[in-house]
């Protein structure tokens, strides 16, 4: 089963917000763009982000006249007794033209297999399937051809993985860190009662508020201070995970600092490890974000794939607070 | 960031109008307004999805705040009567979220060659207000591929065509000569 011993070169997926950003990604490089619907029925229902259905479809023409592929998130988990919003999606996605959908949900993956068996199925991160037995299940199952792992597994466990599963998986390489399992954290759903798993948002917008005090820019999530940044220190998203709380008179951050993850360093590795894709996150930034990051792993794919070694491609100033980790695939957990 | 440096190096038409700009701290503004009037019309038309996706807002009052400039712009982009003034002064209660950073940043932005999170991380970028808004506006602005200097050529009708030629004279001698430098 090990795929890693004919590796071939990374696929680079990359995420798209808008229109505009699905073209700024196919024209940087990107051989995937993925996106979702205007609509709870994705991971990343921001105010004034993504898809109608006409927008699809033309995103849909551009990549396909530019040899890219387009994977539709339909990654929520749909609501209790009404999932029509979440099955109507499927079959937009595929009368769309998409190469893919993006699924979570067992019963979503059911009704798709059931009445769209072409529409080739990968699973989401937030279906957080991180081992084989989980990922065989899936496969027999529903008979989906990619896994996209969840950010807690060093590389050697990329690598056994890949060993014992029948198919493909898609690694994030760049972009916002969830430090708790996908699909499991309630954190977000604790202050606002909105979470990514159900409503597609972590630390809503509509929730938010930033307050200039004194030199102080202080974020708030809900009815909690989540963070005081002072004048010159960069600043972050209120996200729970990332907050920074007094615990027994000292302020430190308990779970995760600001940081985003870049494993641009380690392409080579996750290459060995038999992985077939590489995904940046980011659907909710801006096309220069798209631009700048699809653009430098695009270079250090091509020089990867080349056994070259990597350029020097410095991402430091689109990352959050500034800082950026390797995150769990070299774990050092505190 | 690479994005902004490079910007930073081009002198656009954008940028040399922001120095055309700074004698207006002298004078008065009225001028200006039917200028940005026709803008704001001129972008709806070439950009309608832009505004299609701020309709959610109903009519939110946006303060653009350019810090190297002695006025602000209160912008209302959607609802039933549209509009962008300049104006010295405003009453900020007023405002659903103000929006303040350098124009030629703020124009960057718009033009989709900044990022505003990463403005935001680097506090380069200040947003007061309903949050909420403010994203919507970010992702509906960033959701077409805007240049506004060739949405404000199309005001001028058949002047454009010469000011593109000096616009684009100009630009090829500032890269001739920072290539010399
Ligand atoms: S709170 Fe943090 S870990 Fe939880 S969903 Fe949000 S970003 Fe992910």
């Amino acid at each position: 089963m090990n795929k890693s011993l004919t590796a071939k070169k990374l696929e680079l997926v990359c995420p798209a917000g808008t229109p505009a950003s699905l073209r700024a990604a196919v024209d940087a490089g990107a051989d995937t763009v993925y996106l979702g619907f205007r609509d709870e029925t994705n991971a990343r229902n921001f105010p004034g982000l993504n898809f109608s259905r006409r927008e699809l479809a033309d995103g849909v023409a551009y990549a396909h006249d530019h040899n890219a592929k387009v994977l539709v998130a339909i990654n929520t988990f749909p609501k209790a007794g009404d999932p029509e919003a979440w099955h109507q999606a499927v079959r937009d996605a595929e009368a769309c033209g998409a190469d893919a959908v993006i699924l979570a949900d067992i019963g979503l993956l059911a009704y798709t297999v059931e009445h769209h068996p072409k529409l080739r199925r990968h699973l989401s991160v937030q279906a957080s399937a991180s081992n084989k037995e989980a990922i065989r299940f899936y496969a027999r199952e529903f008979d989906v051809k990619r896994v996209v792992l969840p950010r807690v597994l060093t590389v050697e466990e990329i690598a056994a993985l890949n060993d014992n599963i029948p198919v493909e998986t898609e690694v994030f390489v760049f972009g916002g860190l969830c430090v708790m399992a996908e699909g499991r954290c309630s954190l977000s759903s604790y202050v606002t009662g909105q979470s990514p798993n159900m409503n597609g948002v972590c630390s809503p917008a509509s929730h938010v508020r930033y307050e200039e005090v004194g030199d102080q820019l202080v974020s708030k999530l809900g009815e909690f201070t989540i963070n005081s940044f002072g004048e010159d220190e960069a600043a972050g998203y209120p996200t729970l995970c990332k907050g920074r709380f007094s615990v027994e008179g000292s302020v430190s951050y308990l779970f995760e600092d600001p940081t985003s993850l870049n494993a641009i360093t380690m392409l080579d590795a996750l290459m060995k490890a038999g992985v077939t894709a590489l995904k940046i996150e980011g659907r909710q930034r801006g096309r220069a974000y798209v631009t700048q990051v699809v653009s430098a792993f695009r270079q250090a794919v091509d020089a990867a794939s080349r056994g070259e070694a990597m350029p020097d491609l410095d991402m430091s100033l689109l990352t959050e607070g500034g800082q950026d980790t390797t995150g769990a695939y070299q774990k050092t957990w505190r | 960031m690479a994005a902004r440096s490079k910007s930073a190096e081009k002198l656009s038409p954008l940028k040399v109008a922001t120095f055309l700009m700074r004698p207006l701290s002298l004078m008065p503004l009225a001028p200006l307004q039917p200028l940005l009037a026709a803008a704001l019309a001129v972008m709806r038309r070439q950009h309608p999805a832009v505004f299609e996706r701020l309709d959610e807002l109903g009519e939110p009052l946006f303060v653009i705040d350019p810090i190297d400039l002695p006025f602000i712009f209160a912008m209302r982009p959607a609802g039933l009567r549209p509009s962008l003034l300049a104006q010295r002064e405003i009453d900020t209660d007023q405002a659903t979220a103000i929006i303040r950073g350098p124009l030629p940043m703020l124009i960057d932005l718009l033009e989709g060659r900044l990022d505003g999170d990463a403005l935001f991380f680097s506090r380069e970028l200040s947003v007061e207000g309903d949050t909420e808004a403010v994203l919507v506006l970010r992702n509906a602005v960033d959701s077409d591929e805007i240049n506004l200097f060739e949405d404000v050529l199309a005001i001028l009708g058949p002047l454009a065509g010469p000011l593109r030629f000096a616009a684009e004279a100009r630009n090829a001698v500032v890269t001739g000569w920072n290539a010399a430098r």
